[in-house]
């Protein structure tokens, strides 16, 4: 045990100084489920009429509107490059969500999100394709195989229950790193599927007429190509995927999660169906890498095996300890620093004084991005309980005393 | 929430948006494109008096032992260029995006700078390329030089392999194993592979030419975390083969040599151009490497007895004097030189335009920079040379490699198509 | 018949060598419940120190260095990093050893640049010839160091005070910090020996039959991992057994690759990891490891 040894610190500590935000603040006790819903259930409970004027006259409300609809406008003034380095981010924030749900909500580490995130990609272009490269293809409408693309990512997250339902902790991180590992092996070897190491091509989306390809489309005198195109299908599964796992996480599923996590074995005495919760969050958390896959792929045009390994599983960890354990927002904001933050460092190298231009020696933009991103998990962990997300919610605490 | 006042906001500022839309920098302007200077026609890639070329490379990843002597020794032949004048009185730049051989940053880097550049005189990783295949080939008509020899490359007007494809120069490799190390029909042969497109595509010229002479291919996958060959050296053994061929990396070219000479297992071992480097002569595979080992090039070593290779050790031992010498500088070089040779041509029709320097590539066909191998560019689904070079490690030798055959075909190289 | 003999052989001596990176997972994981992802780092530090030194001081100087320098670096991680985290959760401090891992092997590796070091051990290639079986000597050496340090270390929990407080600690640690165990200093020592054991396990990565130290060196301490799970995670024997299982795994599936193509080719990477979760599914803590018990 690294802490104190005065004060010997009980794993289970309900509330413990540093345990991991979530989006709500959590019950003071857990509630058996006995079919009454948790008075700080916000679905489905109209506003009071009170509350309602409240929030016209919040500048939060203001401050949250330009935020969704600012987005919508970058297509129109940014070039490809930050369109598609914000559609990674996009994609990136779909996946952390999943993970977050997994570990940072339930308390299960997985290694092995690269896993699903490949399925969702890979799956894409299996149903999609037409077979005519010579590959496998089914040639179904995009629309349907990006579904079912997500389905089969949840499908396999299933298949591994009798893993994931059996083990916790360090034996679920590292037997789920197994699957990053067979993974690459059937990527690089079912050459029918996958193409091999040089991948294949993915076939554009294609929604209601309009094909998110690079044939030019001109919006407003702005030409559109498959970036700006693209983005709006991004934010769309973005704000889809966070609103459902917001819901997931302030319902009853998140509080059993929440529970799962704190003490599992409380858990189950209070009546949480623990083994059910644990493969139904994998599963949730597998659709959602399916998802992130099936974005990455439209957005890389292409899919390539090497991009599937742990190092992007890691970084998914890393993702979500930094922007903050077990909430939405943290997850997003985790997502967006991991994936800009090389991308800028390399844009910018040759302004940043303490970088040096690749080639010259000292140390290269990429070397610094990884100290960069190394620190901010250690520092974030260490000073930063709760990640970023955390201190915007202190914010929200203490102008909201009485939510609940 | 607050859906209804949300939406409406949304609805009001989306509008703004759409009309504010038209004054984005973004928007359309008609007249643009090629702006004639000097009678020389110019498109992207050229602002002002600079010419703006693209290195994608690997200087933090698994293959910066190759990106940073191709990137140095690109970075060197851009200055010189430049001080003798540069391009049609264009100054020459060379931008380069460090990619880690991370897919995702090399796409990014790729969109990052084809905007602003002419071509890319430098992309490593055959898959990053392969990604980025259809947007080259469909509106950007960038020229593109990867620092990847693979077959699947080919066939593209734009993106143009320089040298032997790694599946003709294991067919020249074999053949060598065949006329001097007494290979003969019926025999086995073992071929060490990386997973992924290097090792495959070699896997199917050691194929090609395994079935013209009679010979057996025992196939031997690994991984490019794999560092001891010992398993696979007990298995090429017990299969009983002649000779072995490897397609990895120097630390498995090393360690297979090393097992195989220490259990007395003395067969020869041929290796493609990037199973190799100077710095293995230094460890304890040194003395084994210079007995049994070879390795099939594209092109003469940088240590090769000619004017051009001298003068360029020389050069590059005083811009870079702490690096070593090894066949990716002369890699490097290569493609500048060839890109250089393109930009000189167009110049010379009046078009540096990316069409143009497309279209003046496709006319140079034999182009010889001094190290022994002749590249003709003509023909986009073929590779610029079918050449290789055989050499031998030689602590002795400059950059660690003798020439121990000049530069040739084999029949079955000639006669070979690769696959696109 | 002597290639199943010779690939058994590499196989255990090269298992000998993830035992060594596995006990150092193990000895974390016992004193402090966390899976040390920066061994891996820990692993190219020590390697990093003897490769620069052995020829200034000579090699067993260098690597006695090596062993004390990466015990430093493993002790200075614990001090300045994992001692520092309030929370409770062990999965975020496993997180944490990602970001520390990331950090010590991007300034390694950039020290290490493009270079291969040799790092000048005694044995060379040598090799030991029995019929017509041959093993290195690099990896006869590996074995024996693995058997002797497990055994160290078995002897050092059962009767050194340091073991029964490493024990207690494992068992309970509150108990233990009631009982007088200094945790942090559990702690402290632990990392300290781990980073010492990755410095040994470093040398024989680096010996014959591979070249020497270079970057991607740090990247085998991916094949301790099934190696200390399938054991058992806080089993000092389940690391040697698991470690030994894991070598000669690797080696079968890459001796038998011909025969086994309908998997594809190139398994030797991914078979240790189809065994731990074979193992895995049917004992859920791994071979020796103490089943979970359930304290509410």
């Amino acid at each position: 045990m690294s802490e104190n040894p005065a004060v010997p610190q009980r794993p289970t500590a309900p509330g413990g100084p540093l345990r991991p935000e979530s989006d709500e603040p959590a019950p003071a006790g857990l509630r058996p489920p006995s079919g009454t819903r948790a008075p700080g259930g916000r679905r489905g409970v109209p506003a009071p009429p009170g509350r309602r004027r409240a929030r016209l006259t919040d500048p939060r409300t203001y401050v949250r509107a330009v935020g969704v609809v600012l987005p919508l406008a970058f297509p129109f003034y940014l070039d490809r490059f930050w369109l598609q380095a914000g559609l990674f981010a996009m994609a990136a924030a779909i996946g952390a969500i999943g993970i977050n749900l997994l570990t940072g909500a339930t308390g299960q580490l997985s290694m092995g999100h690269a896993f699903f995130l490949a399925v969702g990609a890979y799956g894409y272009c299996v149903f999609a394709a037409d077979g005519g490269d010579g590959l496998t293809g089914l040639g179904l409408p995009t629309w349907l195989a990006a579904v079912l693309a997500v389905l089969v990512a949840g499908v396999a997250g299933g298949l591994f229950s009798p893993i994931s339902g059996r083990l916790s902790g360090a034996y679920l991180g590292i037997a789920t790193l197994a699957l990053v590992f067979i993974g690459q092996h059937v990527m690089f070897n079912a050459h029918d599927l996958t193409g091999g190491a040089n991948g294949r091509d993915v076939p554009p989306l294609n929604l209601f007429g309009l094909t998110f390809d690079d044939r030019e489309l001109v919006v407003a005198d702005v030409p559109f190509g498959s970036a700006e195109k693209l983005w709006y299908a991004g934010l769309l599964a973005l704000l889809v995927g966070a609103q459902f796992a917001r819901g997931v996480l302030r319902g009853r599923p998140g509080r059993a999660m929440n529970a799962i996590r704190d003490h599992r074995i409380a858990a189950g005495v209070l009546g949480v169906p623990v083994a059910r919760h644990r493969a139904a969050v994998f599963v949730l958390s597998s659709m959602y890498a399916g998802l992130a896959g099936v974005l990455l792929a439209l957005v890389f045009q292409r899919t390539v095996p090497d991009y599937f390994g742990i190092t992007l599983s890691l970084d998914y960890l890393a993702m979500i300890v930094i922007g903050g354990l077990g909430s939405v927002s943290g997850a997003v904001a985790g997502a967006v620093f991991v994936s800009l933050l090389p991308q800028l460092l390399t844009r910018y190298s040759d302004a940043l004084p303490f970088i040096s231009a690749p080639g010259t020696g000292g140390i290269a933009p990429g070397e610094a991005a990884r100290f960069l991103y190394g620190a901010a998990v250690v520092l974030v962990v260490l000073f930063l309980p709760g990640g970023l997300a955390r201190v915007a919610a202190r914010r929200r605490v203490r102008t909201e005393p009485g939510e609940q | 929430m607050n859906r209804t006042y949300g939406a409406r906001a949304a609805a009001g500022a989306l509008a703004a948006l759409l009309v504010l839309a038209g004054c984005s920098s973004k928007a359309k302007d008609d007249g643009g494109g090629d702006k004639a200077a000097g009678g020389v026609k110019t498109g992207e890639g050229i602002s002002g008096k600079t010419i703006t070329l693209g290195a994608l490379t690997d200087l933090t990843g698994v293959y910066a032992t190759l990106g940073k002597s191709v990137t140095q020794a690109q970075q060197l032949y851009v200055k010189q260029l430049n001080a003798a004048g540069g391009v049609c009185g264009y100054k020459v730049a060379l931008t380069v995006r460090d990619h880690g051989y991370d897919p995702q940053k090399a796409v990014a880097g790729y969109t990052e700078l084809e905007p602003k550049v002419l071509g890319f005189a430098q992309f490593i990783g055959s898959p990053f390329v392969a990604a980025v295949k259809n947007r080259i080939d469909g509106q950007d008509k960038d020229l593109v030089l990867p620092q990847a020899w693979s077959s699947a490359l080919l066939g593209s007007s734009y993106i143009r392999v320089i040298g032997s494809t790694y599946d003709i120069e294991t067919i020249n490799a074999v053949d060598f194993l065949i006329n001097k190390k007494g290979l003969k029909k019926g025999d086995k042969i073992g071929h060490v592979y990386f997973e992924g497109d290097y090792g495959e595509s070699a896997l199917v010229g050691s194929k090609h030419i395994a079935q013209e002479a009679g010979l057996t291919v025992v196939e031997q996958k690994i991984k490019p975390t794999d560092n001891d060959m010992t398993a696979q050296v007990a298995a090429l053994k017990q299969a009983g083969v002649k000779a072995i061929v490897i397609s990895a990396g120097p630390r498995q070219a090393a360690s297979l040599v090393g097992v195989a000479a220490a259990g007395g297992f003395d067969v020869p071992v041929i290796g493609n151009n990037s199973a190799f480097a100077p710095q293995l002569l230094a460890t304890q595979a040194g003395p084994a490497l210079m007995k049994n080992y070879y390795v099939a090039s594209p092109s003469l070593p940088i240590g090769a007895d000619t004017p051009e290779a001298k003068k360029l050790v020389a050069d590059y031992k005083a811009a870079y004097p702490s690096d070593a010498l090894d066949n990716g500088i002369v890699a490097g070089w290569t493609a500048a030189s060839a890109f250089g040779e393109a930009l000189k041509k167009a110049c010379a029709n009046k078009d540096l335009t990316r069409e143009g320097v497309d279209k003046a590539l496709l006319t140079i066909d034999s182009f010889d920079i001094g190290f022994g191998t002749v590249q003709n560019f003509t023909d986009p689904a073929a590779p610029s040379s079918r050449e290789s070079v055989i050499l031998q490690p030689d602590k002795n030798a400059t950059g660690g490699m003798k020439v121990v055959q000049e530069a040739a075909v084999s029949k079955e190289a000639e006669a070979y198509t690769p696959q696109a | 018949m002597s290639t199943l003999a010779e690939i058994l052989l590499n196989g255990l001596s090269l298992g000998s060598v993830y035992a060594l990176i596995a006990l150092g997972f193990v000895v974390i994981f016992r004193a402090t419940e966390v899976v040390n992802f920066a061994h891996a780092s820990l692993l190219l530090a020590g390697g990093y120190i003897t490769a620069t030194l052995h020829d200034d001081i000579g090699f067993w100087p260098a690597l006695l260095a090596g062993i004390a320098g990466a015990a430093l670096v493993g002790a200075a991680v614990e001090f300045l990093v994992m001692r520092r985290y309030r929370g409770s959760d062990h999965s975020v401090l496993a997180i944490v050893t990602i970001g520390v891992d990331i950090l010590l092997t991007t300034e390694l590796t950039r020290r290490i640049g493009t270079d291969v070091i040799p790092l000048g051990d005694p044995w060379g290639d040598a090799v030991l010839r029995l019929g017509p079986v041959s093993l290195a000597h690099t990896r006869i050496a590996a074995f024996v160091a693995a058997v002797l340090l497990i055994g160290a270390f078995l002897l050092a929990f059962r009767y050194t005070s340091w073991g029964v407080a490493m024990r207690a600690a494992a068992e309970s640690s509150e108990t233990a910090a009631l009982m007088g165990v200094r945790l942090g200093r559990v702690s402290l020592s632990a990392w300290a020996v781990a980073g010492g054991l990755a410095a040994v396990a470093a040398l024989f990565l680096t010996v014959f039959p591979t070249p020497g130290l270079e970057r991607a060196t740090s990247l085998a301490a991916l094949k301790a991992f099934p190696a200390a799970i399938l054991g058992g995670l806080d089993s000092t024997t389940g690391a040697l057994v698991g470690g030994l299982l894991v070598g000669v795994t690797e080696s079968l599936a890459t001796g038998y690759q011909s025969d086994l193509t309908f998997l594809g080719r190139g398994l030797g990477d991914l078979a240790p990891y189809l065994v731990m979760v074979a193992i895995l599914l049917i004992r859920p803590a791994g071979l020796f490891g103490t089943k979970e018990l359930a304290r509410v």
